[in-house]
């Protein structure tokens, strides 16, 4: 049944394709081209597609199951009623990297706030800027279908209370400046460990395995362990195999990849300079391996214990 | 005594018929068994072909070794075995090891226009291989993975439910 989200991604190719060539025609200011590249590094923001549900790309309400019920993505074309027309640039900015709304509720963290923290102020505002230039799509937000506790929206701001600190990228300044653009890149833009990270019970990112795999990755994907553990993540890739695969979506055993991660390199890690890609390659080789088998079949308390349960 | 010995004889007989009978029965209860099995396997390792030939095609592109002319013989050899799929899942074979979707026998018509898209798709990538112009292999390389992914998107398991998940056959 996973697999009719699949039927809708031929459709949202042709409905994204025909969108960006649409915008780059009026993204003629710098600010909405830089823009399109800073969001194309976000993975293309195709979960607020939901074109096979009849909505129009980055109009909302693409369903994101979770193990905390499913949540509806919201309306991010500039449209001022039922998207994000009205807001300023501050608070697209705090809704971004604060994980907070124009009116001041707090945001689920299925909304990877908790990643594009790390963002910079500019590549933020360029994002808003390529938004802005967008057609605006006119499409009521849904209510989530979550569960209890999930559902109400004071666990939104307790999470957030609880999990969460705004913390800008800080470049580590013993490290190569390609390190520094990879790090930046998977922590906070491309927010790569949104998916690749497993969660804590109360759905927070387990950071001693970061990157380690995950079982129940956004729409109930599996989502692999990137750190470079020979057996259980991709320690037997070259840098060149994941520059190649981010670019193509093709593995080193000539397989494809599919779902999210097709979607995402599609829609965005595929346009990336290649500089861009080769810095990814650097820090995910840089990372501590862990082993972690995230293709092993779902435990009790997926949140731990994945090591000793072999 | 000689009405005895009939009976006998024909007892036996009849025993012998029976456990013939049975022994064929269950003998080709394992020839299907077998059969099945070896569809799964073959069908799985003309995959790992295609895959193979893909990734050599990749891996003279991604690291431009100056192997070009092997790679018209790579992109014959997928149009080649793009042409066996068909044959491959002929035999509807849905339970064991293996990742096929049901759905290929019950949507035969979509599964031929996924096959006949692979067959298009290498066929090209031959003629562009000729070419030795890399943009536009590019380009044919991209799409052929598309038809890949074209037909893995409906016809095959995802990962999250693959047999080769460790304490799983699936459903
Ligand atoms: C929206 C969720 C999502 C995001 C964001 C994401 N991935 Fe993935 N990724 C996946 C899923 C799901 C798969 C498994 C795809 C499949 O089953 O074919 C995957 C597969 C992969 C693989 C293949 C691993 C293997 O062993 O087969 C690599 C490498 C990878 N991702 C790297 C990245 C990097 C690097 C980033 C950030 C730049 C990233 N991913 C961002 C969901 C995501
Ligand atoms: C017409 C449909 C179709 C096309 C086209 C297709 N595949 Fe497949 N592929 C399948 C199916 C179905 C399976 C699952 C087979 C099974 O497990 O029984 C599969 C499985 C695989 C596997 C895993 C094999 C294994 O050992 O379990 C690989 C690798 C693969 N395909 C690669 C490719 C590549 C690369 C291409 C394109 C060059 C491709 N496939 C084109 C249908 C297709």
């Amino acid at each position: 049944m996973k697999r009719a989200r699949s039927a809708g991604i031929a459709a949202l190719t042709a409905a994204i394709a025909a969108l960006l060539a649409a915008a780059s025609a009026r993204a003629g200011d710098g600010a909405a081209q830089r823009g399109r590249a800073v969001l194309e590094a976000a993975g293309g923001c195709t979960c607020h597609s939901d074109v096979k549900g009849g909505g129009g790309p980055l109009a909302g309400g693409r369903a994101m199951k979770t193990p905390f019920g499913v949540f509806y993505s919201t309306n991010i074309t500039p449209d001022p009623e039922t998207g994000i027309g009205r807001w300023s640039d501050s608070e697209f900015v705090r809704a971004m990297r604060e994980g907070l709304a124009p009116d001041g509720h707090a945001y689920f963290p299925v909304f990877p706030y908790p990643s594009f923290t790390g963002m910079g102020d500019e590549d933020v505002l360029a994002m808003k800027a390529y938004l802005f230039s967008l057609a605006p799509v006119r499409r009521e937000n849904r209510p989530h279908d979550a569960w209890p506790p999930f559902s109400w929206r004071i666990a939104a701001s307790a999470w957030r209370w609880m999990f969460f600190e705004p913390r800008r990228f800080a470049p580590d300044p013993a490290r190569t400046p390609e390190w520094n653009r990879g790090a930046y890149l998977v922590e906070a833009v491309a927010h790569c460990g949104e998916c690749h990270t497993p969660r804590t019970l109360p759905g927070a990112l387990d950071r001693s395995r970061w990157l380690a795999g995950s079982k129940d990755g956004p729409e109930g994907e599996l989502a692999p362990n990137l750190t470079p553990d020979a057996d259980t993540g991709i320690g037997l890739w070259t840098k060149t195999d994941i520059a190649w695969f981010l670019k193509t979506g093709q593995l080193p055993d000539g397989d494809d990849t599919e779902g999210l991660m097709k979607e995402v390199i599609e829609h965005g890690y595929g346009h990336l300079p290649e500089s861009d890609l080769q810095a990814i390659a650097a820090y995910l080789h840089s990372l501590p391996p862990v082993r972690n088998d995230a293709l092993a079949e779902h435990e009790h308390g997926h949140e731990h214990g994945d090591e000793s349960a072999e | 005594m000689h009405s005895i010995r009939i009976a006998l004889t024909t007892g036996i007989a009849a025993a012998l018929l029976v456990t013939a009978i049975g022994v064929a029965g269950a003998a080709s209860a394992q020839d299907a068994a077998k059969a099945d099995e070896g569809a799964i396997k073959y069908r799985q390792s003309l995959m790992e072909s295609v895959g193979g030939d893909m990734a050599s095609i990749s891996n003279i592109m991604k690291y431009g070794l100056p192997l070009t002319g092997n790679l018209v013989v790579h992109a014959e050899s997928l149009a080649a075995h793009a042409k066996l799929v068909s044959t491959a899942f002929e035999r509807k074979v849905t339970a064991g090891q293996t990742d096929a979707e049901p759905a290929i026998w019950a949507k035969a018509d979509e599964f031929k226009e996924k096959t006949k898209a692979f067959e298009t798709e290498t066929a090209k990538l031959v003629e562009v291989a000729k070419t030795s112009d890399p943009a536009a292999l590019g380009v044919q390389m991209k799409a052929t993975g598309k038809a890949c992914g074209g037909c893995h998107d409906n016809f095959r398991k995802p990962k999250e439910e693959s047999f080769k998940r460790k304490g799983g056959g699936g459903e």
